[in-house]
């Protein structure tokens, strides 16, 4: 009874920490559940699989890498795959917010959504390169998280530039 | 792409996070799961109890008035103190142990869970005395049944016996208590506010 005991108290102080990692990091993860989203029900439901993820490596994750870094890795993984199966599945433990940036109509939310527009139209992958080099990441942060090499992230980053300036003459 | 419009995307992602950082995530089935995992624990330590509680009555009549030759009632007594330790276990129990508490009103099972805590800690006011009147009259039993002279396997065995269990009876004392109060600690931190 005391191993299990135990065993049960690790478990609710990890499940502390990861709620205190996920409020922490809300917004990253819904930034990028956002940008790979066409509507509130989808943006939610990545948003659920993307914290199950994060809950199935949490545990074994040992800082040695920026937890953001872990984090973003994870949210894209998650994200890029199920743009591509297009699936999607309930979880046990529901978690969102309680905002619907596909519904609001303030001018932050029009900002928002131009932009959303914008990053739409790019491939899964090369939405989120885009979306790290907007967070400022240097390159070689970039090539880490999506797993390719600096150049070619440099490679990449000129393309999608390309492709944005074609939109905005569009 | 122009060094602007790259100026005015990143301004329109600072405003994205901006938006999404003045939002609470909906996190309350997580604690809830948390804070049920701590009361089933709890729960299953109450039956475990329970069990040793009712399993000393009939043990108890074999080792005290078989084995030693204790008096009956000495049995009987102890008996009687078994069966008060496992109502009050019982008790204790009943009030956390619906299966949908978490689930229902937060401060009505904050209510139930700070009453068991409450009964929990006022039972040690009973439940030291008794034990020390209980051990005291064991070793007198024993002291009159060896002619007035303590036999000294039985003297040094019922004390360091009784120790081990002071210990482990605190130990697991102080762990619900705190556990108890853990629970109390999220259910307050998840009703904040409201």
């Amino acid at each position: 009874m005391g191993k299990d005991s135990k065993n049960r108290t690790t478990m609710t102080t990890l499940e502390r920490q990861f709620a205190q990692t996920v409020a922490e990091h809300k917004s990253t993860i819904y930034t990028v559940c956002y940008m790979f989203s066409q509507d509130a029900d989808e943006v939610n439901d990545l948003f659920q699989e993307v914290l199950v993820n994060l809950w199935k490596g949490f545990e074994s994750f040992e800082h040695r890498s920026d937890i953001k870094t872990w984090i973003y890795r994870v949210a894209l993984n998650t994200c890029i795959s199920l743009d591509r199966k297009k699936k999607r599945r309930s979880a046990e433990v529901r978690l969102t917010m309680d905002i619907n940036l596909f519904e609001d109509r303030d001018e932050d939310t029009r900002q928002v959504d131009m932009l959303h527009k914008r990053i739409s139209r790019l491939q899964p992958f090369d939405r989120a390169i885009v979306l790290l080099w907007l967070e400022n990441l240097s390159y070689e942060e970039i090539g880490q998280i999506v797993g390719i090499s600096t150049k070619n992230v440099s490679v990449r980053l000129y393309r999608i530039r390309e492709q944005l300036k074609q939109m905005s003459n569009d | 792409m122009n060094d602007m419009e790259l100026e005015n995307m990143r301004q329109q992602l600072g405003t994205l996070k901006k938006k999404l950082n003045e939002q609470e995530i909906v996190n309350d089935h997580l604690m809830r799961r948390s804070m049920r995992n701590e009361v089933n624990t709890i729960t299953r330590r109450y039956y475990i109890i329970m069990a040793i509680g009712l399993f000393m009555i009939p043990y108890g009549y074999w080792c005290f008035v078989k084995l030693c030759g204790l008096s009956l009632f000495f049995w009987i007594v102890t008996s009687i103190f078994m069966l008060v330790c496992a109502g009050a276990t019982y008790y204790t129990n009943h009030k956390i142990s619906d299966p949908n508490l978490m689930n229902h009103n937060l401060v009505e099972a904050r209510k139930k869970v700070a009453s068991a805590k409450k009964f929990e800690a006022n039972w040690l006011f009973f439940g030291i005395p008794a034990v020390i009147l209980w051990m005291s009259w064991f070793l007198y039993e024993t002291y009159q049944l060896h002619g007035g002279t303590f036999s000294n396997g039985l003297f040094w065995g019922s004390c360091i016996g009784g120790i081990i269990g002071a210990i482990c009876g605190l130990s697991i004392h102080f762990k619900t208590q705190h556990q108890y109060q853990d629970i109390i600690d999220q259910i307050e931190d998840l009703t904040k506010g409201e």
